[in-house]
């Protein structure tokens, strides 16, 4: 049986290597991924605390399930939308770089 | 037919508004659309005041003397109610007013720029004159006196000559400036009398013994400032000297049919203000002054000759011949004034002469004042000059238009046989007891009138014809005759026949002072 | 018909015509002048009828023909106007009816009815002649007909309107409307030429200094309104209770009585119109109009009119004066303004070679002879007079039109540039105008007073005599030296227009006139001798007693006292004789040999010669001593320095000073206190936006990083501060 904090660590490494990711990586694509791993590190999260309440509680729920397979559906589309945004970026832009796209600059 | 019998006043009132609404609303830019639109509105106030002339009981009956009264409430909060009411004295200037607007109407016809808000203006305009002739409430008074200024300011402003916004500045500055105390005053005795009505304050104010609000000065000094408020309010308005000077720049800028209502009307509400407000709001302090008014009204008579015959500007000219003739309106006031609470008969009888001829004064020269002023624009328009310099000899190719001339301005000079003979005669013989000596001296004046007058016929019509003008003048026209036709008539009706306006005067002047 | 109702409509007709002629017929000529001239047949019809009907009737005096209507309300009374004929509007609308009609007349043939129109005429301009083709072909030069046709008998049928009004009124109202239609009738004809310098000058030069006179009137008007209540002639001048009062009553002026004010102040109207001295300078001048207009209003009407007024307000001029006793205040001045101007004028017409001026002086010499007649009490010598005067100055100026219009044939004819009025170039027309020559024959000898024959006699020694026995030598000297002047002018103007040689060559070429204006020279002619014999007085040697002196009971009736009968004298009848006599010979003698164009007496007389011709410089006088700073006083000091200088000046400090204060209140208060606050506020603003902006690198990672520093520093204050339960 491996304890709850294991499945927390391993859940908190991911997100911080997806941290680093988003924040370090210049590539839009890369960081898409890397966002992509924050969200199945929570997924990670959703489903140790679920087993650990099941295994305390007894009864099973549904929810955390729910919540998962939205987290995916949801990350399907955002990365349906964000590559057909990078794409356009790329398209007008000629880069994938972010650093590069600086509208927002004020 | 009942509710226009008992709303009379009202529908005379508000139809030009009620038309300038509709044309606000009226889409395109065909302008024949808005010129015969607002002729015909204009026309249905003439309708309805010939019939309330026709209506009008000319013998005033003490316990109601205004006829065709109609209140409403208004201004609960300050006790101002919409009151408006006609005597024998204000009939005869809300049928000037309703006559000349038309007149000044079709004149316009010329007028080719923006003719949608110039047409709607005028229509205002006319609600804000006839407003002052019928308010019976002070309160109401002021507002159409003011409302009079607006659309008279624009008209300068927009459609005036070269100086115009001098002019329409001057204009607008100068009688809001006379105004403020007038708005001060009525504010005042507003609150004194607890109401604005004219009826309850003609009776209330004069013996009144302690004023409600606390200024910490002598009834008595409150009293002759508010006097003086009112008198230089409508001093600049008539005007008297030496408030005049306004008078020749807007008279002068404005277009033709704005100097006819400006002459026409404008000025009489001044003078009306006199009879109406000062003569029975404060006969003991118009009694103590007659003499300033008097004098100054001299001082207009010859001082507005001597200026009109200095001039060489054809319109201007005609303007100064106003503070000339209203002069002579202002002396008949003052004369009345003078001699409010006499109780001899003969005495009596000189001060109503007086004030008779007073009044058919202001409808005279509405008459002759309006046909001058359009006879000048009829040659404007043609010579694009009001220089009498550049002119001279006219009569040879303006056979027609010579002859209208000739006759209104013997109008204007007081011809016996015309219109302006008959008042200028019953304010001096009705003076001439009173005050003697102003009355010889006005003479000077009268001089001086046949001077100007004749000095613009001569530089105009008569002498060796300026042969630049000889195939580019052409005659009155037919559209312009008919502005013109019917205020000789009427010259000539009341110079032959004047009792029929006359007898209306002088009852209600007997039965008022 | 009443005469009542028959006396309303006398005016009428010729106000009609005026109408129907300027709003219609104004293109037709013919129709024109037929409407005026049946207009003045019937009010002549109705005249003389009227005229008869006065003449017959017992007691007009006290029982004039009289009706009223009320016309001007004035508080619980009314002003009536209405018609009223006496003895002595009765013999005034007699010789208006008369006159009117035959200038009417006249005036067709006058302005050339029938003839061509001329090419170069132009409106405006006299009439400059056409040019017509005989059978043969030859070029004509023939007068033209004047482009203004219809305008003329418009203007005539106005005046004569007025005039007729004026004679029939019973009040001092309408009588003064009839006076100033007059005038502006007056001015429009003197004017008629309006495009000549000359008459646009003397147009406007006539009616205002009338109106000099006629402010002074309607005062007059004014006082005796206010006084009496009324205007009417009964009421005031048939009522001597109210001449009494009037006469006793001090007025504030002067210490004149009320009477005598108002007395003056209508004599001054007189003055004007009559054209006495010191206004008689429009008068001259005024014979820039047509010739019937000069002999119509100039002569016989308008300015007679001036002198019917002072005889019809003579009761009260005279209040207070009894036959015999001193004159009053009015009378004092008419006698002295009267005789004086009677000479005056009279010396000014010797020097005058223009034939029309020389009437016009004589017309101011003769009615001064009539105020001042009326100055020394001669009521009906004044009355007659004016009807006299009325008939032989109309005749005589009707009789220059046609010397002027024969002579302006032969200026068409020989196209000589020459002034057809000027009697020098004239002479030796006798042969040439035969009728012309005897009928102004006829009137030069009345004028002049040519004995027992003409009507200018009788009336003229009335009035010698009546300013001889009135016991005012100085009067009496002065009108017989005027007479005697007018007597050698009259004497001079026949000699060098008629008699001798022809002087130029259009002299010998002028001819006749037609008949229409001719007749009316022998219509008034017959006048100008008959008149006379209706005033012959009664104690005149031989003559007096023969045919009774029915002018003097007729028209002294209306006098309510009875004259005295004067101690008889001869004097004044062969002073009359002398000066007549005496001055026609000596103008016949200085003159008949004349033939060069200069006047003999040019030489002799010199300076005083220039100064006569100059008419004493009076008109110069005027320009600079009135009209010069009347003008200064206008343009200068009302216009310039009152309204635009002090007047409007104060008005544009008040501007200048509100300008000045908003400004200053904006500089003060305005810009530092309230604008300031407004603007620290904003310069803060932007101030942080502008440190943030540099923050905001639009790197979405930095932001992320930022955010999360954040975040994870909230993390840790709250975890540290509150802390996790």
């Amino acid at each position: 049986m491996i304890p709850l904090s294991w499945y927390l660590i391993a859940a908190a490494a991911l997100f911080c290597i997806g941290l680093f990711g988003v924040l370090s990586r210049k590539n839009a694509v890369s960081i898409l991924m890397s966002v992509e791993l924050m969200l199945n590190a929570v997924n990670i999260n959703l489903l140790a605390f679920w087993h650990y309440h099941t295994q305390l509680q007894g009864a099973g729920q549904i929810t955390p399930q729910v919540f998962v397979a939205m987290v995916f559906i949801v990350a399907a589309a955002e990365v349906a939308v964000g590559l057909a945004l990078i794409i356009s970026a790329y398209r007008r832009r000629e880069t994938p770089v972010v650093d590069e796209m600086t509208l927002l600059k004020g | 037919m009942e509710f226009i019998e008992n709303h009379l006043l009202t529908l005379i009132l508000f139809t030009p508004t009620a038309a300038a609404l509709i044309l606000l609303f009226v889409p395109g830019k065909n302008v024949r659309v808005f010129r015969w639109g607002a002729l015909a509105a204009s026309l249905i106030p003439f309708a309805l005041t010939v019939f309330a002339w026709a209506r009008f009981n000319p013998v005033p009956n003490p316990a109601a003397p205004f006829q065709f009264v109609e209140q409403a409430a208004w201004y609960a909060a300050i006790n101002a109610s919409y009151h408006l009411g006609i005597d024998g004295i204000s009939l005869p200037m809300v049928l000037l007013t309703t006559l000349l607007t038309p007149l000044a109407l079709l004149a316009s016809f010329s007028i080719k720029e923006r003719v949608k808000p110039y047409m709607i203006l005028f229509l205002l305009l006319e609600t804000g004159m006839l407003g002052v002739f019928m308010a019976l409430d002070l309160m109401l008074f002021f507002v159409f006196w003011e409302v009079g200024l607006v659309p008279m300011y624009f008209l300068i402003a927009q459609w005036g000559g070269a100086n115009r916004n001098y002019a329409a500045l001057k204009f607008v500055l100068y009688t809001m400036g006379g105004s403020l105390g007038l708005l001060l005053a009525i504010q005042l005795m507003g609150v004194a009398v607890g109401s604005f009505d004219l009826v309850t304050l003609a009776e209330k104010w004069p013996t009144i013994q302690s004023l409600a609000v606390p200024i910490g000065v002598p009834l008595e000094t409150v009293k002759t400032i508010a006097f003086w408020a009112f008198v230089i309010a409508f001093a600049i308005k008539v005007p008297i000297w030496p408030f005049h000077t306004w008078l020749p720049d807007a008279h002068t800028e404005a277009p033709t049919a704005g100097s006819m209502i400006l002459a026409g009307v404008l000025l009489k509400l001044g003078a009306y203000g006199f009879l109406r407000l000062v003569l029975p709001l404060f006969p003991v302090e118009a009694q103590r002054y007659a003499w300033v008014l008097a004098a100054l009204a001299v001082a207009a008579i010859i001082f507005g000759a001597l200026g009109a015959y200095a001039q060489n500007d054809f319109k201007r000219l005609v303007a100064y011949s106003s503070i000339n003739h209203m002069g002579f309106v202002v002396l008949g006031v003052a004369a009345a004034a003078y001699t409010w609470n006499a109780t001899a008969a003969q005495t009596i009888l000189d001060k109503n002469i007086a004030l008779s001829g007073a009044v058919l004064q202001m409808f005279n020269h509405g008459l002759s004042a309006a046909g001058m002023f359009f006879l000048v624009g009829v040659i404007y328009e043609r010579a694009h000059t009001r220089d009498l310099n550049e002119m001279g000899g006219l009569y040879a190719i303006l056979p027609v238009y010579g002859t209208v001339l000739t006759f209104t301005a013997m109008s204007s000079l007081g011809l016996p046989g015309l219109n302006g003979f008959v008042s200028e005669f019953l304010v001096v013989r009705g003076v001439w007891p009173i005050f003697t000596l102003a009355t010889a001296l006005s003479m000077i004046g009268l001089f001086f009138t046949g001077a100007y007058i004749l000095k613009a016929l001569k530089l105009v019509l008569h002498g060796p014809l300026n042969t630049r003008w000889e195939r580019h003048l052409t005659d009155i026209n037919a559209r312009e005759m008919i502005v013109i036709a019917p205020l000789m008539v009427l010259m000539l009706l009341i110079g032959v026949w004047p009792a029929w306006l006359l007898d209306v005067i002088n009852r209600a002047v007997a039965f008022l002072f | 018909m009443t005469s009542e109702s028959l006396i309303w409509l006398i005016p009428l007709p010729p106000l009609l015509a005026f109408f129907l002629i300027v709003l219609f017929t104004n293109r037709n000529k013919a129709l024109s002048h037929w409407l005026a001239l049946i207009a003045a047949g019937l009010s002549w019809l109705a005249g003389m009828v009227v005229f008869v009907r006065a003449v017959t009737a017992e007691g007009l005096s006290e029982h004039p023909f009289a009706q009223s209507i009320p016309w001007l309300p004035t508080g619980s009374t009314s002003l009536r106007i209405g018609i009223q004929i006496d003895p002595l509007s009765a013999v005034v609308l007699f010789f208006v009816a008369w006159t009117v009609l035959m200038i009417f007349i006249y005036s067709t043939g006058y302005h050339n009815y029938g003839q061509p129109a001329g090419k170069h005429d132009r409106k405006g301009l006299p009439p400059e002649g056409a040019e017509v083709k005989d059978k043969k072909g030859k070029i004509l030069h023939v007068p033209s007909i004047e482009p203004m046709y219809s305008r003329f008998f418009a203007l005539i049928s106005l005046f004569a309107f007025a005039m007729f009004l004026l004679v029939v009124t019973d009040n001092l109202l309408t009588l003064y409307v009839g006076w100033e239609i007059m005038g502006l009738c007056s001015y429009l004809l003197i004017g008629f030429w309006y495009a000549k310098e000359s008459a646009r000058k003397a147009m406007i030069k006539a009616f205002l200094t009338t109106r000099v006179g006629d402010v002074f009137m309607l005062l007059g008007l004014a006082a005796l309104y206010s006084l009496t209540g009324t205007l009417n002639y009964q009421e005031i001048l048939g009522n001597p209770a109210v001449l009494v009062q009037l006469a006793g009553a001090m007025s504030p002026v002067l210490g004149l009585s009320w009477a005598a004010l108002i007395g003056i102040l209508i004599f001054i109207g007189t003055v004007g119109k009559s054209a006495q001295f010191p206004l008689h300078i429009w008068l001259p001048d005024a014979m820039e109009g047509p010739t019937p207009v000069s002999a119509m209003i100039h002569a016989a009407t308008m300015v007679s009119a001036g002198v019917y007024l002072v005889i019809r307000f003579f009761p009260l001029l005279s209040a207070g004066w009894e036959p015999g006793g001193a004159v009053t205040t009015p009378m004092l001045v008419m006698g002295i303004i009267g005789a004086f101007t009677a000479l005056f004028a009279a010396t000014i017409a010797v020097a005058q070679n223009d034939v029309k001026r020389v009437l016009a002086y004589s017309t101011i010499s003769q009615l001064g002879y009539m105020i001042a007649a009326l100055g020394v009490g001669a009521y009906a010598a004044a009355a007659f007079h004016l009807v006299t005067h009325a008939f032989f100055k109309a005749l005589l100026f009707l009789g220059s039109g046609s010397i002027i219009h024969g002579m302006e044939h032969g200026v068409l004819h020989t196209g000589e540039h020459i002034d057809p009025q000027n009697m020098l170039n004239m002479g030796g027309l006798r042969k040439k105008m035969p009728v012309t020559f005897w009928t102004f024959l006829i009137g030069g000898l009345a004028l002049s007073g040519f004995p027992l024959v003409t009507a200018g006699f009788w009336s003229k020694d009335e009035i010698l005599s009546g300013a001889f026995k009135g016991g005012n030598m100085g009067v009496f000297i002065a009108l017989a030296l005027a007479a005697l002047l007018t007597a050698f002018y009259t004497a001079r103007q026949i000699t060098l227009t008629f008699l001798g040689q022809p002087r130029t060559k259009a002299a010998e070429h002028a001819h006749e006139s037609k008949w229409t204006m001719t007749l009316p020279l022998v219509v008034l002619s017959v006048f100008a001798v008959g008149a006379g014999w209706a005033g012959i007085p009664a104690d005149f040697p031989g003559l007096g007693g023969l045919i009774p002196n029915w002018f003097e009971e007729f028209v002294g009736s209306m006098l309510h006292f009875e004259q005295p009968e004067a101690v008889h004298s001869l004097v004044p009848l062969f002073t009359s004789l002398v000066v007549a006599l005496g001055g026609l010979a000596l103008g016949w003698g200085v003159y008949r040999r004349l033939s060069e164009r200069v006047d003999p007496l040019e030489k002799p007389l010199g300076g005083l010669y220039t100064l006569l011709k100059n008419k004493y410089y009076v008109d110069e006088f005027y320009q600079a001593a009135v009209i010069r700073p009347a003008n200064w006083v206008a343009n200068v000091f009302t216009y310039k320095f009152l309204d635009q200088t002090i007047i409007d000046g104060v008005l544009h400090a008040i501007a200048r000073f509100g300008v000045w204060l908003g400004s200053g209140l904006r500089n003060i208060i305005d810009l530092p206190v309230v604008n300031g606050a407004g603007d620290t506020a904003a310069a803060t603003t932007r101030g942080m936006g502008m440190f943030l902006r540099s923050k905001q690198s639009g790197r979405i990672q930095q932001y992320m990083v930022i955010a999360i520093s954040l975040l994870v520093l909230a993390g840790l204050v709250i975890y540290f501060t509150v802390g996790i339960s």
